[in-house]
């Protein structure tokens, strides 16, 4: 399995369930991006701007603003998308209104299957292609908070189900182009944000294959979010777990002093965390198992909430766990064979 | 945990409530335990008596398992109650449950609305039907409300409990009847396959700019066969619409009307319960009912702020203190009471922030809104034992 150093790549997918901590992660690695002294685009998609939460900075909006030094974000809407995608191949904005805000067109618009994805995808695409004065790239990194999985798997096959339903027309002809941006493994990687339990491991598992098999993009790393590290070492547990079991028989036979006894509370507290450690770990072997893509845990930080100062720890944390993953390139002809044409 | 007297009153509320309903639909952001509590709720109501179906759109597998089937399908399978028996409950009554499969769905609703054999086979075979009904925003949710409709209107359930996709917008499952009604109603359509729009001969005039003039840009868009094919497919499709928005009214009022309840489901952090009250006020706005808020996975208060402040020393001393059993050679009781101390402050951090973003919520809802805190358990939820005490803590019974 060959992981090059996933800073030398360009375009950045972020996909994983709801609730595991992908813009989280997505924005902590724009930082991460940014500290290296890269010019780097971070972009939400049609969501209530977290980022602006995040970072502390005024409202993100479909306008690109820098929220730290370097690092610039901008909340994409389709309405938005759609807009300047239009305006760029109309160039009139009178032509632009009478087609495009025509109110049967609007409604047209509204049922084909997926046009709302392909211009949001259709603007990250052309920032990748940006340039500057000077002819060279205006961005190097642009990273994209996809949406949560089940409709982020949907949300990344727009352009194949494009290129399969037409075969011209500016359509076709831009999913063909985001596909091709897609699948490159020199330029674009998606990584998976996960969290050690059940159903966020299953469904990463599951997204893994749909985007390796069917999609054929390159999976850069898996995110493994909130781990607890481990505080007491195994004899430490198996102590804990002795005096737990001791002080419950003494309440059980009525001893009134084992309810209050002052480590009472302590053991329950302890036994919770080794419990959840335990846990985690199963999932992260399974994880570790089953992805056939790179894992990085990220540890779970205790804070008052989350604020600036833990998107900071998780960039650093990041920036250090990246490039140690780029071991010598293996063999990396076995897998090869799964891009998908 | 010790409950409150507060904590079982609003129990006692939300259990009497609930008996009342004839459908309860969970709703809240993507990862809040929304299909485990849907269970739940179902799996009492049936304990005590009714005949209840719990429809999930979640493949929920170890769910499932626990609940002693194999994995839900998109046909109703019932679950064998007797194994409660093991924890001393007596089922009364029967619990069923499905998975809402959307394209199945859909499928469904176009073999029972299609005006004939033909039609219904040039939908189900058209090349767009398949992105059409699982992608067009709002479809999954509209196929969703159409069978809890159906089932409804059969009459073979006391109670069903519907959790929904979890949508960035709490209403979508409400809105998508109309939405789609108007997506493609029926004088978009009209105007696309008036004769002449896509051949290019001029249709009805639109102000500065004719009508093919519009499709051409719109063609050179889209590619001119997809527009082309996507007018066909649109038109039949239209002929199922016949009666769409009337059974769109009906979902509605159904939605509305006392018999269905809605419980908001959210995790204890900000973010998530700010995404809460959000759904809430959209909720409340609409004049729906809704029962009650519950708080998964609330970290419990295990160490007292005294005990917190306890010198290391001290707690080291209490270590080795009867009935703890001595420590041995290798351990050292500084180092633990160090640790344990260190693990108490960090899990008190997290129970104080859930127990804060939990009184706020308090603070934004109606001072009669039912908030029902299911702790986080040691144990996996996903086992019988799990779900039982799950139930424990939703509802007031302990029977």
């Amino acid at each position: 399995m060959s992981s090059p150093d996933l800073y030398n790549r360009r375009f950045f997918l972020f996909s994983g369930k709801g609730g595991v901590g992908k813009t989280t992660l997505a924005a902590a690695f724009a930082l991460s991006c940014a500290r290296r002294g890269e010019r780097t685009l971070l972009m939400e998609l049609n969501v209530k701007g977290k980022i602006s939460t995040l970072f502390g900075a005024g409202e993100v909006d479909h306008e690109i603003r820098e929220v730290d030094d370097n690092l610039y974000a901008v909340n994409v809407t389709p309405a938005a998308a759609m807009r300047e995608y239009a305006l760029m191949i109309l160039k009139i904005k009178l032509v632009y209104r009478a087609v495009f805000e025509n109110r049967i067109v609007s409604s047209f618009l509204k049922v084909i299957p997926g046009l709302n994805e392909l211009v949001m995808l259709g603007k990250a695409y052309y920032h990748v292609n940006e340039t500057d004065e000077a002819g060279r790239p205006k961005w190097d990194k642009i990273i994209v908070d996809a949406p949560a999985t089940g409709h982020g798997i949907f949300f990344l096959k727009i352009p194949s189900v494009i290129t399969s339903l037409v075969k011209s027309g500016l359509m076709f002809e831009e999913a063909r182009r985001i596909l091709d941006l897609l699948q490159d493994p020199e330029r674009t990687a998606i990584n998976l944000v996960t969290l050690a339990e059940d159903m966020p491991v299953n469904e990463t598992l599951e997204l893994a294959r749909v985007v390796r098999e069917e999609m054929g993009v390159p999976i850069g790393v898996v995110l493994a979010n909130a781990v607890y590290r481990p505080l007491f070492d195994e004899a430490q547990v198996a102590h804990l777990n002795e005096a737990h079991a001791a002080l419950q028989a003494a309440a059980d036979a009525g001893d009134k002093h084992a309810e209050a006894h002052p480590a009472s509370g302590f053991l329950e507290a302890a036994r919770f965390r080794n419990a959840r450690v335990a846990m985690q770990q199963e999932y992260l072997d399974l994880l570790r198992e089953k992805a056939d893509a790179p894992m990085v845990e990220v540890p779970f930080y205790f804070h008052d909430r989350m604020s600036f100062a833990t998107i900071d720890e998780i960039a650093e944390h990041l920036s250090r766990e990246l490039p140690a993953l780029a071991n010598p390139a293996e063999d990396a002809a076995d897998r090869s064979s799964s891009s998908a044409g | 945990m010790a409950r409150t007297d507060d904590e079982a009153q609003a129990s006692r509320h939300f259990e009497r409530v609930i008996s009342e309903r004839q459908v309860v639909i969970c709703v809240g952001s993507g990862g809040v335990g929304k299909t485990t509590s849907s269970a739940v709720i179902g799996l009492n109501a049936a304990l005590s008596g009714r005949r209840v179906l719990v429809m999930t759109i979640d493949p929920a597998r170890r769910l499932a398992n626990s609940l002693g089937i194999e994995a839900l399908g998109s046909e109703m399978q019932q679950i064998p109650l007797e194994r409660f028996k093991e924890l001393g409950l007596e089922p009364k009554g029967e619990l069923w449950a499905m998975m809402l499969d959307m394209k199945d769905s859909f499928d469904r609703l176009v073999q029972r609305h299609a005006p004939d054999a033909k039609t219904r086979d040039a939908i189900l075979d058209n090349r767009f039907y398949h992105y059409f009904s699982t992608s067009l925003a709002g479809t999954q949710e509209y196929a969703a409300s159409e069978r809890l409709h159906e089932l409804v209107e059969s009459g073979e359930f006391d109670l069903i409990v519907l959790d929904t996709p979890p949508t960035t917008h709490a209403l979508d499952f409400l809105e998508a009847p109309e939405r789609l009604v108007d997506a493609v109603s029926s004088r978009a359509l009209q105007w696309l396959y008036k004769p002449g729009v896509l051949s290019g001969r001029s249709g009805m005039g639109i102000v500065s700019l004719g009508t093919n003039y519009v499709m051409r840009t719109l063609g050179k868009f889209t590619g001119g066969e997809l527009l082309s094919d996507l007018g066909v497919f649109l038109k039949t499709f239209s002929s199922l619409f016949e009666g769409f928005e009337e059974r769109a009214r009906g979902v509605i009022d159904l939605l509305k009307s006392p018999a269905t309840g809605f419980v908001v489901v959210t995790a204890p952090d900000s973010l998530t319960v700010e995404e809460a009250l959000y759904f809430y006020e959209k909720l409340d706005r609409d004049a729906l009912h809704v029962d009650a808020f519950i708080v998964n996975r609330v970290h419990p208060r295990w160490v007292s702020e005294e005990a917190l402040a306890l010198p290391p020393a001290e707690l080291a001393t209490a270590l080795e203190a009867p009935p703890l059993p001595a420590l041995d050679e290798a351990l050292d009781a500084s180092a633990l009471a160090a640790l344990l101390l260190e693990n108490a402050s960090q899990f008190e951090l997290r129970a104080s922030q859930d127990a804060s973003s939990i009184a706020l919520m308090g603070d934004r809802l109606p001072k009669t809104m039912p908030i029902l805190q299911v702790p986080y358990f040691n144990r996996d939820i996903h086992s019988l034992a799990g779900l039982n005490q799950a139930r424990t803590a939703l509802f007031a019974t302990s029977g």
